[in-house]
């Protein structure tokens, strides 16, 4: 019996412990840049066929899925903050990155969450990523031009770039309709 | 009975458990196509003859790839070079098929046909990732690409610096020569020989935005039919891009334990300029300068005219177009010019490559 428990202890936790490791990744990332003192409100948020359709035409880039995850941070019941997780391809996996907005529209910090293939890790690297904070909808973000390339990276850099874009455009517009 | 009937639940329940947990909400298992390619024109022209004139498809390559679950997947290539295969003519290449386990960032592996990580071009050798219309002498002479083999791979990333550890088929030292330095003697997975496995290891650090900067270094005791010689390789490589700045440098020495040849040398380096903001464009326009000097008998025991016969200096200038980062148009113009009897070849080469 006591096997028994032990046995069902383990499968509950490591249940707990793995199926919201992406989302507990995040609010992790999200604290150590905004500090322990915020409430996270978390919501999946579907984005309609037109507005899908006109952002993915601005930036020849599709999008993972019709949704993206998204936090609003609030710090003393006012929001200071958006988050947003999503994903592009790189060679032939997903990449799952975060992306944190401040109320100016600049991005305040941006994450690789995961990365699954050999080639091309190096766009975790915390200097290549640093280089979109400030940028907002206005800035130029080019790679080549503002955004450094990385050798051996060339395919993962292009897509996080074009997927941070995809999520200034999207932010912009989700702030329209709220 | 009814215990073993329990046992059997929670192991079920566990195993069930475990899989769901490897896997996320954002993988899909699903195949992978993909690839690249480029036509070539090649114009030689040795003094006081005339030129030779090719247009050559010199490289045909798809990929493809499986992925079963977020850490098991499967990744091959096949090259078909110069348009068809036929008595010993062009070449079809089985240059990569591997199982891929990646465990974290910091670990995985790769079993199968796989790339010893040796230069910046032999892993990452689609056209539109180097300049030139052919790719550097040096990755011809010096640098066997592409170099690849039946073995297995151990990669990672850890803070800033990235590994991959090789070990694979070995050389067959019969065929080394002091015009071709160890090229000759690659295997190429056909039927290798497994007695004398080669090591490989590789280390960048990229802790500069925009840079990469590492070394590696191969190791093997190579085996002929009628010889044996311990070869080893030892190379640096930098590759640098800052706004519209880029750089590359490599520099690779390979040492020969017997035999007349002693080692092959050689370097290289490019440096672009992408000039599109002054037409206000966005199809990179990159013109670039290259010089190397490699030589595949830079020393021998008997000396003289050997050294100076496989000697080459080679400066180039070119133009690299991008219209999508995916799509290069390529022209190129250099004078090649051999130690022994201060020959001189003109070059020129225009070229289309792509990736997908």
């Amino acid at each position: 019996m006591l096997k028994l428990i032990f046995l069902l202890f383990f499968v509950f936790s490591t249940f707990i412990l793995t199926s919201n490791d992406i989302k507990i990744e995040s609010e992790r990332i999200i604290r150590i840049n905004l500090g322990d003192y915020i409430n996270l409100q978390f919501e999946i948020v579907g984005i309609t066929p037109e507005l899908k359709n006109e952002i993915e035409k601005k930036t020849n880039q599709r999008f993972f899925k019709d949704f993206v995850y998204k936090w609003n941070i609030i710090k003393h019941s006012k929001q200071i903050a958006t988050a947003y997780v999503d994903n592009v391809y790189g060679k032939t996996q997903p990449i799952t990155f975060l992306v944190i907005i401040n109320n100016e529209g600049e991005i305040v910090t941006t994450e690789i969450l995961k990365y699954r293939e050999q080639y091309g890790g190096q766009v975790k690297n915390k200097n290549w990523l640093d280089q979109f904070n400030g940028k907002d909808l206005n800035s130029e973000i080019e790679v080549g031009k503002n955004i450094h390339s990385i050798s051996g990276a060339t395919i993962s850099v292009n897509s996080v770039t074009t997927g941070v874009k995809k999520i200034l455009f999207l932010h912009a517009e989700l702030i329209k309709v709220e | 009975m009814f215990s073993n009937f329990r046992n059997l639940t929670i192991l079920t329940i566990l195993t069930t458990n475990f899989l769901f947990a490897q896997s996320d909400q954002f993988f899909e298992s699903k195949s992978s196509f993909s690839g690249y390619g480029e036509l070539h024109y090649n114009q030689n022209q040795k003094e006081k003859e005339s030129a030779s004139k090719t247009l050559d498809f010199h490289r045909f390559v798809m990929f493809f790839g499986y992925s079963w679950t977020e850490k098991w997947s499967f990744k091959s290539e096949i090259e078909l070079e110069h348009n068809f295969v036929q008595k010993g003519e062009g070449e079809l290449e089985l240059e990569q098929a591997y199982v891929n386990y990646h465990h974290a960032d910091w670990f995985g592996f790769q079993v199968g046909v796989v790339l010893p990580s040796v230069g910046l071009i032999n892993e990452y050798h689609e056209p539109p990732l180097f300049f030139g219309v052919e790719r550097p002498d040096y990755h011809n002479k010096i640098i066997p690409t592409t170099w690849f083999g039946n073995g297995m791979a151990f990669y990672g990333t850890y803070n800033f610096f990235d590994y991959k550890l090789t070990i694979m088929e070995g050389l067959n030292s019969d065929k080394f020569s002091e015009s071709s330095g160890i090229r000759n003697g690659r295997l190429k997975g056909f039927k290798a020989n497994a007695k004398n496995l080669l090591y490989n290891l590789r280390i960048d650090y990229l802790g500069v935005a925009g840079l990469k900067i590492g070394g590696s270094y191969t190791f093997n005791k190579a085996t002929g039919e009628t010889s044996t010689n311990k070869i080893s390789l030892l190379e640096f490589h930098s590759a640098y891009h800052q706004r519209n700045f880029y750089s590359v440098f490599e520099i690779g020495n390979i040492s020969y334990e017997k035999g007349n040849l002693e080692s092959s040398f050689g370097y290289y380096f490019d440096i672009g300029y992408n000039i599109s903001d002054a037409f206000n464009c966005d199809t990179k326009i990159i013109p670039f300068f290259r010089y190397s000097d490699y030589n595949t008998a830079a020393k021998t025991k008997t000396g003289g005219d050997s050294e100076k016969k496989n000697h080459f200096t080679y400066w180039m200038i070119g133009l690299s177009v991008k219209p999508i980062p995916q799509i290069v148009f390529k022209l190129d113009y250099g004078t090649s010019t051999k130690e022994l009897g201060n020959e001189k070849t003109k070059l020129f080469n225009l070229g289309i490559g792509y990736m997908f």
